[in-house]
């Protein structure tokens, strides 16, 4: 077979990919797993002898056994909320629910209020990025639910200054600095705040197969972020919210005590379902698609990614809503074999990301033209990352794949 | 091609960037020569309407202008003071106008009712006449932007392809074989001026 | 009919977004390109964008910037802030800006006003007053320099007389009713409404969208901006931008019509 062919799924950008990642492409022909659409743009996925892939053998085996939302498990997330409720007796609110517009964090607080009887605070983190839809389904909700909201406004010129580094850095994890500054800015109010718990949207019925770190590095890593920053940046981060990951998984946790809670797991969680509720109960708006309450991530995941580095987060969106059945894995071939968004929005959204960063189209366009580099490139904490991630699973705590 | 007329007054950036976003080619004109393949002439207008004819005049466009208008009979579009810059002359000054449709300018005449407030200014109904093109598939609650004090009053009634209600009832679009004109905003009125401005790329 | 215009007003300080109280305490509200980006995606009738630095620090008004949001907008932008002559003027209304707001200059040097009317039209000139109850007699005074300086005048006459020298429109700013969400100073407003035949927007102290519905009760087709209200949400004071929307508007103006 023609050498050339067999990338072609990776995009024009192959010539730039990094040599680990053009090494190990080389050394294996490109496979997608037969029973979900992940596929050998994860350079590290490994494929049975059925041609099922780890994400989903993992899945049967590790996740599907231990997750079966029903009577019982609800009775269990009553018995923690019951006790978020004694935590949070006399305090103006019991938990803090990290608000982003999106329908998981939108269904959560209405899970939370309505149907759980809690008394959250919304906290939304304002990165620069928000779309129409995302403040207008953030307003329904607070409005709708009567409910409280604290708004972490980022410095834009600091925001910018890190995304732009990050651009420059030629990695794939754009994302960090938006990521970085919702959960540093969530759990550092928390602690400060004295909040015990968090509630969160993260859930296995979306997101049971994760996107690979190669794809998406842990924005929780202070020392890449720090390193991309230093090397590229030239804005002091003074008021931009910072957290360390084990600062958070471990100060936090142990000594503050601050505890998250998933509790759509704990429920049926069928997202077109939770959508049309939200819909119809508060007039909340869809998207096109995950994550695109942000006009960055729309453009990162919808375009940069797959144009630049040949990854596609649907593949790992999709695949778990195969494998939760939500989705047919013909569904999501036709889906994904499209563009993510119309080639207009592409350009409009092109445009104004430049236009955000004050760079000229020319110029994004030379930065995407770079040389692609990974996260190994730069400082990080991922010897050490992946040492705990280890002794979490053994002790049952991490069931989802992250590599 | 859209010819958007720039001659120093007038928001044609904005009509650039509606058509830009329309995906309809379009092309800032400041010269003549620019003028000779377009399909379709848009000429804004922001000011007083001696200061805008004499703009047009120094520009160097104005003969070639009157040659597509009204001998190739190029569609055009005059917004604003652009449209009253299509009649015969204006209150407002001394200038003649460019004469391609029969009428003339006169002031919003506030005197008789005091809460008509000069100029006017803000968001108004439009009520379309005669089923123009120009106004296809807007909604009965269509609704533009007008910031003036002067408004055109046609000869002929047939020209009147739209109105208004401030005070009195008048002409807020006009047509006459080829040239249109609009006293509201287009550029500014959200989805009901980008849909007038698609509607007009396809006349 | 003309319906009365709703207007999001946003200060920028630093390039970056303000909110203030009583002209005092500016607190960071965000990013303005995709601030005025989601107004835009929310069809706002028209909007207000002071650079409150610029006169006070003696800076040229950012054209970047200006152009910037202009380039955002589908609907009309109005912008203020260190305009100090008719040539500044013209070039901001050629980066796509449909109103210019002056405030200390118009006061300083009147003249500005009919020599920039006669270019750009006066339907393009705004004056923005920014008024202060004088504790001494209860009286109302005009303030300049972000409400730093005194000048001593009525803001009823002082209207009178920028409509005559060819203002198109008054903005009133309540120094005292800024930034707590109390309500407007009605009295301020019907005292200059009464005078004045231009076009008249009312801004400071908008808590809800009630306070804007008994603006447009009392006074019909006027101009009803407001800060915080768009900007923030809740006890907290939650940066969220929102807006009415279409239905909410035409409740808001129906109501007015009984």
């Amino acid at each position: 077979m023609d050498e050339p062919d067999r990338f072609n799924h990776l995009g024009p950008r192959l010539k730039h990919v990094s040599k680990i990642t053009v090494k190990s492409i080389k050394q294996r022909s490109y496979q997608i797993c037969s029973n979900c659409v992940m596929d050998t743009s994860d350079s590290a996925i490994t494929f049975d002898d059925r041609g099922w892939c780890d994400y989903c053998c993992n899945f049967y085996e590790n996740i599907l056994p231990n997750w079966h939302p029903d009577e019982q498990t609800w009775k269990v997330l009553s018995k923690i909320v019951d006790k978020i409720k004694k935590v949070g007796k006399g305090r103006d609110h019991d938990c803090l629910i990290g608000m982003s517009g999106g329908v998981d964090s939108s269904y959560v607080t209405y899970l939370a209020k309505e149907k759980l009887g809690l008394r959250p605070l919304i906290f939304h983190v304002d990165a620069g990025w928000n779309s129409q839809e995302a403040v207008n389904n953030i307003e329904r909700l607070v409005d709708g639910l009567g409910l409280d909201l604290h708004t972490e406004v980022i410095d834009w010129s600091e925001m910018k200054d890190l995304q732009l580094a990050f651009f420059k850095a030629q990695v794939p994890h754009l994302d960090t600095p938006q990521d970085h500054a919702i959960f540093a800015s969530l759990y550092n109010f928390a602690a400060k705040q004295g909040f015990k718990y968090i509630l969160t949207g993260a859930n296995y019925s979306t997101e049971c197969v994760r996107e690979p770190i190669e794809w998406h590095y842990h924005a929780s890593d202070l020392r890449q972020l720090q390193d991309i920053h230093h090397r590229f940046g030239k804005v002091p981060l003074k008021t931009f919210p910072l957290a360390d990951i084990f600062k958070y998984k471990l100060y936090y946790r142990y000594v503050k005590g601050v505890r998250v809670v998933k509790p759509l797991n704990f429920v049926s969680y069928i997202k077109a379902n939770a959508m049309q509720e939200l819909t119809d109960r508060f007039g909340w708006q869809k998207y096109a698609h995950k994550h695109y309450e942000s006009r960055f991530t729309r453009f990162y995941e919808g375009y940069w990614l797959p144009e630049k580095f040949g990854y596609d987060k649907r593949r790992a969106h999709f695949s778990s809503l195969i494998l939760t059945n939500q989705k047919t894995r013909e569904e999501a071939l036709v889906e994904i074999s499209k563009s993510p968004y119309d080639e207009q929005t592409k350009l409009k959204d092109f445009e104004y990301v430049a236009k955000k960063l004050d760079l000229t189209v020319g110029e994004l366009h030379k930065i995407m033209d770079g040389e692609n580099k990974t996260y190994r490139d730069y400082k990080s904490r991922m010897p050490l990352i992946n040492m705990a991630t280890k002794v979490l699973r053994i002790f049952g705590k991490q069931q989802a794949i992250i590599r | 091609m859209i010819g958007i007329i720039d001659y120093g007054l007038g928001n044609v950036k904005a009509f650039a960037n509606v058509y830009k976003m329309l995906d309809i080619p379009a092309i800032i004109v400041t010269k003549p020569h620019e003028l000779i393949n377009v399909s379709r002439v848009i000429m804004p207008g922001v000011g007083a309407f001696d200061h805008a004819m004499k703009c047009l005049q120094d520009s160097g466009m104005r003969e070639m202008l009157d040659e597509i208008v009204l001998r190739k009979q190029v569609p055009v579009l005059g917004i604003c003071v652009g449209m009253q810059m299509l009649t015969n002359s204006s209150e407002e000054g001394v200038s003649p106008g460019l004469k391609w449709i029969n009428g003339d300018v006169k002031k919003i005449d506030s005197s008789f009712n005091k809460s008509i407030y000069v100029p006017h200014m803000g968001w108004n109904d439009v009520k379309p006449l005669n089923n123009n093109d120009l106004f296809r598939g807007l909604s009965d609650d269509a609704r533009f932007y007008f910031l003036h004090s002067y408004y055109v009053h046609c000869q002929r009634n047939e020209d009147v392809i739209a109105v208004t209600n401030y005070g009195v009832e008048f002409a807020c679009a006009v047509n006459h074989e080829n040239v249109f004109g609009v006293q509201f905003h287009p550029e500014k009125s959200h989805q009901y001026g980008i849909k007038l401005l698609k509607n007009f790329s396809e006349l | 009919m003309l319906r009365p215009r709703i207007i999001p007003c946003l200060l920028i300080k630093n390039n970056g977004l303000v909110k203030t109280t009583n002209f005092k305490n500016p607190k960071y509200v965000g990013d303005p390109i995709n601030t005025v980006r989601i107004f835009n995606e929310k069809e706002v009738d028209e909007l207000i964008i002071l650079d409150i630095d610029a006169t006070i620090k003696g800076r040229e008004p950012d054209y970047n910037l200006i152009e910037q949001l202009a380039s955002e907008c589908q609907m009309p932008f109005c912008y203020g802030g260190g305009i100090k002559n008719s040539s500044q003027i013209k070039t901001i209304i050629g980066l796509g800006v449909e109103k210019v707001a002056l405030s200390s200059c118009a006061i300083e040097t009147p003249e500005i006003l009919t020599e920039a009317a006669a270019c750009v039209g006066n339907q393009s000139i705004v004056v923005v007053l920014d008024v202060k109850k004088r504790v001494r007699d209860n009286n109302y005074e005009v303030y300049t320099h972000n409400g730093q300086m005194a000048t001593g005048k009525c803001p009823i006459e002082l209207a009178k007389e920028m409509e005559r020298l060819g203002a198109g429109e008054i903005v009133v700013n309540s120094i005292d009713n800024d930034g707590l969400m109390k309500g407007y100073d009605l009295t301020l407003v019907q005292k200059i409404r009464e005078e004045i035949n231009v076009p008249l927007t009312c801004l400071g102290g908008a808590g809800s969208l009630q306070d804007i519905g008994q603006l447009i009760n009392m006074f019909g087709a006027i101009g009803a901006a407001a800060g915080s209200l768009f900007i923030f949400k809740g006890v907290y004071r939650a940066v969220l931008i929102n807006y009415p929307n279409q239905v909410e508007k035409d409740k808001l103006i129906r109501k007015s019509h009984h």
